[in-house]
């Protein structure tokens, strides 16, 4: 039973990575972050003024790392606070981390938010030489979008970094916990989930939504760049028109890999304990545990570059040589 | 004591040295990749391999608490850069599909005419005034490789800092040392590689791999004797956390 349970958590873990990786993607998108970034930046030079928010904090790693650390920090102080009065009262210890980790989220978004407006205020004005303005109404309009879709992706990211640095007590299996302490996880989960969403779901962003009137099926040649689209299906388009597009396609693939990743990564590390004999005590052969562990990662691996070359062989066949000038 | 003491110096010059390989083997695009002008994922190089160098240092943390003393160094290290190479791998898979079906373009190197390993030419799909697109098959395969590289460099410096047959540092301690020592030997690889590359294939990768090696070993040769004098002292024994 205990057995099972593990498989149930890294079950759950796997579901908040995908929510967290969907939306931090959703939010770069809101806040023009990231790679793409460098064409609502090059616009006003190419005189292009537009109604973007443009923000680029630092890379999209480093940002998450940063919330998400700074909810980590804070989620942990609460739970080294708390739980001492809750084991005092003979209360459970999860009622600590109900309070702790979304006060930690908050936090972490509202520190978020305070970048994203110092951010935006000041890019624009750098452009006052390309007559690009200052919209009011374009910063407040996007602030909210900014912090609920960072508090979405923070608060996910704490939650696994919660449960796999107590997963030996959570499941019962002893041995089971991360040993990194909290924070920690959340540095790396953080940082993990900004490289993810900044290596895939950014293509659907830039590659279609910010050029939507030059052609489908080609990359966008250098000459296109800074001619961004303006202009939405009623009016003049916004950051948020953006978040709308790419959630149906981007964001959800964007989390796909993330959850992925944190399922498969779980789960041969699990079957690879379950070949060392993982009972409840702990493991009995921990050499045979991480050889599985490796050998079935490997076999994971051929299989995708199999895929990959498939996928490659087939869209060759189907789309064909690149038609036009 | 002075063989543990060089044993932990050539363990971090090994995995510095080839957590920099790691980064010139990635098929990164930078920027002009997020808008398929550049072939490659749409990230830059030190975002994507510490990214794909945490998530092998999660796992080698967990299979390095598979004993209760002395882990196997060789069997962590591997199963970090297991855990590298199949992050590199879903992310690459799922850009490809974001290429292909979101922006309806198709893999192809813009800087090699013919693909190393499936021999099929790449210069009619490209778009003309482009540097190609998407991750075609010896960049995935480059990028797998340069996933397998840093990840087992990132975790070896993990595991013979945490390991009380060497270094002894606390659990993390010893993951903040070895994040550190990895970013900075990636750093100074992405500055070397100077924007884009697609892989071993890229004439790039020839011209500038010595330079980013010889880089890779004076950085790690001063992070590591930042380490052994850590250790002859005591001050990260046991940890500051």
């Amino acid at each position: 039973m205990p057995v099972i349970s593990l498989f149930a958590w890294m079950l759950v873990i796997a579901f908040l990575a995908f929510i967290a990786c969907m939306f931090e993607d959703l939010e770069s998108d809101i806040g023009s972050q990231s790679n793409p970034n460098s064409q609502i930046q090059l616009a006003p030079e190419m005189g292009y003024i537009h109604r973007y928010f443009n923000k680029a904090i630092s890379g999209e790693g480093l940002s998450y790392a940063l919330s998400c650390t700074i909810a980590g920090a804070i989620a942990m102080l609460m739970l080294l606070k708390l739980e001492p009065m809750l084991v005092a009262k003979g209360m459970s210890l999860g009622y600590a981390a109900v309070l702790a980790i979304p006060v930690g989220a908050a936090v972490g978004s509202l520190v978020h938010m305070v970048r994203a407006s110092t951010c935006y205020v000041g890019r624009e004005a750098a452009h006052k030489r390309f007559e690009q303005p200052i919209y009011l109404d374009v910063f407040y309009g996007h602030l909210l979008p900014i912090a609920t879709h960072n508090f979405m992706a923070v608060i996910c990211i704490t939650a696994i970094a919660y449960i796999q640095s107590n997963l030996g007590l959570l499941s019962g299996v002893a041995g089971a916990s991360n040993p990194f302490p909290l924070p920690l996880l959340c540095l790396i989960w953080g940082l993990t989930v900004g490289a993810i969403g900044s290596s895939t779901g950014d293509i659907h962003y830039g590659t279609e939504r910010a050029f939507q009137d030059k052609p489908f099926g080609e990359g966008r040649r250098v000459v296109y760049h800074g001619q961004i689209c303006r202009y939405g299906d009623c009016g003049i388009r916004t950051s948020k028109d953006v978040a709308a597009f790419c959630a149906k396609y981007g964001g959800p693939a964007t989390g796909l890999t993330f959850g992925l990743i944190v399922l498969f990564e779980n789960w041969r590390t699990v079957i690879g304990m379950l070949l060392g004999g993982l009972s409840v005590e702990g493991l009995a052969n921990p050499a045979v545990a991480a050889a599985g562990g490796i050998g079935i990662g490997i076999v994971i691996a051929a299989v995708l570059t199999i895929l990959n070359r498939m996928l490659e062989k087939w869209t060759r066949d189907k789309y064909g040589p690149f038609v036009g000038e | 004591m002075i063989e543990t003491l060089l044993l932990v110096l050539v363990c971090i010059i090994i995995g510095g040295i080839l957590s920099s390989l790691a980064v010139h083997l990635m098929p990164v695009g930078g920027a002009p990749a997020a808008m398929a002008t550049a072939t490659g994922i749409a990230t830059g190089c030190v975002m994507l391999m510490t990214g794909a160098a945490v998530t092998g240092l999660f796992t080698a943390s967990t299979v390095a608490s598979f004993w209760a003393t002395n882990p196997s160094v060789i069997l962590v290290a591997l199963s970090g850069a297991v855990g590298a190479m199949l992050m590199m791998g879903f992310t690459m898979f799922v850009a490809n599909l974001i290429y292909i079906f979101g922006a309806g373009v198709v893999p192809c190197s813009g800087r090699v005419a013919v693909d190393p390993i499936t021999r099929e030419s790449q210069t009619e799909y490209k778009t003309p005034r482009t540097d190609g697109h998407g991750v075609p098959t010896v960049s995935y395969v480059s990028g797998i490789l340069g996933g397998f590289s840093g990840g087992f460099g990132g975790a070896l410096i993990y595991v013979v800092l945490v390991s009380d047959s060497y270094a002894h540092f606390s659990v993390a301690t010893a993951g903040i040392v070895a994040m550190g020592i990895f970013i900075a030997n990636a750093i100074i690889a992405a500055y070397n590689i100077g924007g884009t590359i697609e892989g071993f294939h890229d004439p790039k990768f020839k011209a500038r791999i010595q330079t980013g090696l010889t880089c890779a070993l004076i950085v790690s040769v001063l992070c590591g004797v930042i380490v052994v004098i850590a250790m002859l002292t005591g001050t990260l024994v046991g940890g500051v956390m």
